[in-house]
């Protein structure tokens, strides 16, 4: 197909969409396909805030909360007519923490925005942006299949081009137009589809052009192209982690879990639909007051407050499942209970300067001025899939890359240490160590920045246990990374560890995998650590029958590193010559092998103590 | 609950072993076609009409047994929106299996696909199992893209191909199955090596019946 043929299906596919959303539901009567709406059975609920639920819900609110929220709207009311007096400066603080009173949401969401300046400010700018839109917007395709699944449960919602649901299409299409650099990203319609739950139309839009471009929140830069905010948010989060809750930072390592993964909407949305609706509002209502550090401190709050519960899952699938799945369903914690601990994280965080991230860099910020039409290129007309990507993309990638990388290194380190200990000091292992000093437990503290992309890549391919086939690290596929990690076959599990020729020193990322590197080059240092399973347990470790692992460990007596933890790390041993190896929580990690690959861990009870390995 | 979690060790003692491979596979595609659908078909045997649109990626695991080895499946659902196209490397290096996946109603998103297919092919590990699916079949009254057009692609270019539903569950087992047949199960030549790992012959499951995962509990 040519491109004006492209262009022209293009603009009809926007017209036609465009067009239904004019039309409404009520002029849309049967051509709306059935499997459009949802049924709406008798016995669904629907909460105060308009969600529908499957059963009937739990409990009515109890009376005396009743009483409270009528006595705080009253206090409300009073405060709303004499907003700026210093007297409601004084309160609103105090006040907001408490929670907004719902009915009243609405009118001091406005406020904290300060939605009625933008409004009169730009009068005829919205009705203009969608105009442009209809014409212009290139991304209606998309809006219209978000649109079609935002808040669906939501009695706004549920029916196919429902008032809200159109207005939510509009907001977003405007939006589009009036943000050029930002267009629509997915994420987007969680933000106006609240908004639009409290505000009209017009309001939402500036509501949400606000949230994007004022200074307390700008939330451009994490939609914009290569998402630089998220990836800055996402940092200061990891070094949030690092220093107060290690342990819990290295479980997620463990397991190759990157912040990415069970945060995105944290950051995106502002935890729509990551923690239970009445909650969301409450963390909205003090986001509005305070602005980016309350995304920083929730996030921060909420994996305190289930830390516990997270140390207990052994699984990438159940930890994420519990932060997105588990936690929207039931926070397990009374909204007052979670807003308390936020406002002492906030606390905690601000005295050790980790409270904000600092202020936007320039590439987080809109460069072009808002509201003036740019006509949208050919490529993005026809909607194209760019096939290179942008220098900004690659940076993004590169720097998720190279945070997971880093992780896992740290991960093996930590492993290298301990496994070496036990190769040292039992003599359970040691059949094909060689060991180099770099790699002597203990001290091994090397730096990133010190190690090769090849041996970064390796780690996070070791570290993850999983990988079969080898891994690229970048675009370019390099046979090298084949060899190094291990497709020779020769059962090269313990540790493939490639130290850097010292003289290449550069920037970790900015090259693909040296080429001269051989997996059995003297830069390799490799360390096999005999598995077997039978002298490594301690026989009360029952009831694992031995029989068990006839199947594994007969045919593939491979090498195997042991996932050992020590108590305090690898620094207090004692000096009898004895390991102690105490066993976290009810469990101790033993991989499974495969033709001398780990590919899962199994778990055996048994109970906190300390074992001695002789 | 500690020892409930892995595959392989939950036989009872004496039962035959299986062997348990673990695969990374990612789908990729257009947004709105269906991938976050197929995986909730496959995982939970659910289907919701208004899936939650993917940011950024989900993930999710599922484990199947063919006779004598158990497969589990890491599955990275990737967003379909071209702005996350640049995150979408971080989830398909290292995977040893993709399904791309288009709108059967949708010719666009038939062509978005055979960007991702290529993008795999020059960037993915080339050991990696393509899988072609082309979703919504229950649709067939709106199809923009034809079968034959589809599998002569997918013959071409070495895919696995099939029509599902995530709505009907048409084919949607058996897809991940295919995959799970095609993909060697060591390189060593040490386990089940060779002979059964490339031909993608054995179909030990037919039938759309949610049961993949079954046999593991
Ligand atoms: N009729 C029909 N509808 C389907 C089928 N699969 C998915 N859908 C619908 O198509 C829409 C999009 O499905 P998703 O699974 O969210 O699509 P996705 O590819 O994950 O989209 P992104 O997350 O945006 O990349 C939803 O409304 C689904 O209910 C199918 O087999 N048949
Ligand atoms: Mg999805």
């Amino acid at each position: 197909m040519n491109e004006e043929a492209l262009l022209a299906r293009a603009s009809e596919e926007r017209e036609r969409i465009f067009q239904r959303y004019e039309r409404g539901r009520e002029n849309l009567a049967g051509q709306i396909d059935p499997w459009e709406d949802p049924e709406f059975e008798e016995y669904h609920k629907t909460d105060r805030y308009g969600f529908i639920h499957d059963e009937r819900l739990p409990q009515k609110t109890a009376p005396q909360k009743v009483n409270i929220e009528v006595e705080r709207e009253k206090k409300w009311v009073k405060m709303l007519g004499s907003w700026d007096s210093t007297a409601t400066k004084e309160k609103l603080h105090r006040r907001i923490y408490k929670g907004i009173p719902n009915s009243l949401r609405i009118k001091v969401w406005c406020k904290l925005l300060d939605v009625n300046r933008m409004k009169s400010e730009n009068p005829g700018k919205y009705q203009e942006m969608l105009k442009l839109a209809k014409h212009w917007s290139t991304d209606v395709r998309q809006i219209d299949s978000d649109v079609n699944r935002q808040f669906r449960e939501h009695q706004f919602y549920r029916e196919r081009y429902s008032e809200k649901q159109c207005s939510l299409f509009n907001v977003l299409c405007a939006y589009s137009m009036y943000n050029s650099e930002v267009g629509y990203c997915q994420g987007m319609s969680g933000l106006a589809g609240v908004l639009l739950m409290y505000m009209d139309e017009e309001d939402a839009f500036w509501a949400l052009a606000i949230l994007l471009s004022d200074k307390k929140y700008v939330m451009h830069g994490l939609y914009v192209e290569g998402f630089p905010k998220l990836t800055r948010f996402l940092e200061h989060h990891d070094k949030i982690l690092t220093k107060f809750m290690p342990k819990l930072k290295h479980h997620f390592d463990k397991f190759g879990l990157d912040a990415i993964l069970y945060s995105l909407k944290w950051f995106f949305v502002c935890f729509v639909e990551r923690v239970p609706f009445s909650l969301c509002l409450r963390v909205w209502d003090i986001y509005l007051l305070d602005g980016e550090r309350v995304i920083t401190a929730m996030a921060y709050t909420i994996l305190k407050l289930h830390k516990k519960a997270i140390m207990k899952l052994n699984d990438m699938d159940l930890i994420v499942n519990y932060i997105q799945v588990k936690l929207h369903k039931d926070f397990g914690y009374e909204d007052d209970v979670v807003i308390y601990h936020l406002e002492r994280s906030m606390d905690e965080l601000k005295r050790a300067k980790l409270d904000y991230p600092g202020p936007p860099p320039p590439n987080e910020l809109p460069k072009r001025s808002l509201g003036t039409f740019i006509e949208p290129d050919k490529k993005s007309k026809i909607g194209q899939r760019a096939e290179n990507f942008s220098e900004t993309e690659k940076q993004t990638r590169a720097t998720v890359i190279l945070r997971r990388e880093k992780a896992a290194l740290e991960l093996q380190e930590l492993r290298v240490s301990q496994s070496d200990t036990v190769s040292e000091h039992s003599g359970v292992a040691g059949s094909g160590a060689r060991c180099d000093d770099s790699v002597s437990g203990l001290g091994s503290r090397r730096s990133l920045a010190e190690t090769s992309v090849t041996s970064t890549a390796d780690l996070s391919v070791f570290s993850s246990s999983r990988s079969h086939a080898p891994d690229n690290s970048l675009d370019t596929h390099s046979n090298v990374s084949d060899d190094a990690t291990g497709s020779d076959g020769s059962g090269i599990c313990a540790l493939s560890i490639q130290r850097a020729p010292s003289t290449t020193h550069s920037t970790p990322r900015a090259t693909p995998h040296p080429p001269s590197i051989s997996p059995l080059s003297d830069d390799v240092v490799r360390i096999h650590v005999t598995y077997n399973p039978l002298a490594a347990s301690p026989s009360h470790l029952h009831p694992v029958s031995p029989s068990k692992y006839k199947a594994y460990s007969e045919d593939h007596h491979k090498p195997m590193s042991l996932g050992f933890y020590t108590s305090n790390g690898a620094n207090n041993l004692p000096s009898d010559n004895r390991i102690r190896i105490q066993v976290p929580s009810e469990e101790l990690l033993t991989p499974v092998v495969d033709s001398g690959r780990i590919i899962t861990q199994r778990y055996i009870e048994s109970h906190s103590e300390l074992y001695d390995l002789k | 609950m500690a020892t409930n979690r892995s595959g392989a060790a939950q036989r009872p003692n004496g039962a035959p072993q299986t062997k348990v491979c673990q695969f990374k596979l990612v789908l990729l595609g257009e947004s709105a076609v269906g991938k976050s659908s197929l995986v909730l078909r496959f995982v939970k045997g659910q289907f919701h009409e208004y899936q939650e649109s993917t940011i950024g990626a989900a993930f999710l695991t599922q484990t199947v047994c063919l006779d004598d080895i158990t497969v589990k499946f890491e599955i990275w659902d990737t967003a379909g929106q071209e702005r996350y196209h640049s995150l979408a490397p971080m989830y398909y290096r290292g995977a040893q299996a993709a399904i791309v996946v288009y709108d059967i109603t949708n010719q666009d998103t038939f062509g978005r696909a055979k960007n991702w297919v290529k993008e795999l092919q020059r960037q993915a590990s080339p050991s990696i199992v393509i899988a072609l699916a082309g979703n919504k079949s229950d649709l067939a009254a709106k199809r923009m893209v034809e079968f034959e057009e589809a599998q002569a692609y997918a013959d071409e270019n070495g895919l696995l191909f099939m029509e599902t539903s995530a709505k009907t569950a048409m084919n949607v087992n058996d897809i991940f199955l295919a995959i799970a047949n095609k993909l060697p199960k060591s390189e060593s030549g040490g386990g089940g090596g060779g002979g059964g790992a490339g031909a993608g012959a054995r179909r030990l499951n037919d039938g759309d019946a949610p049961r993949a995962s079954s046999c593991c509990k």
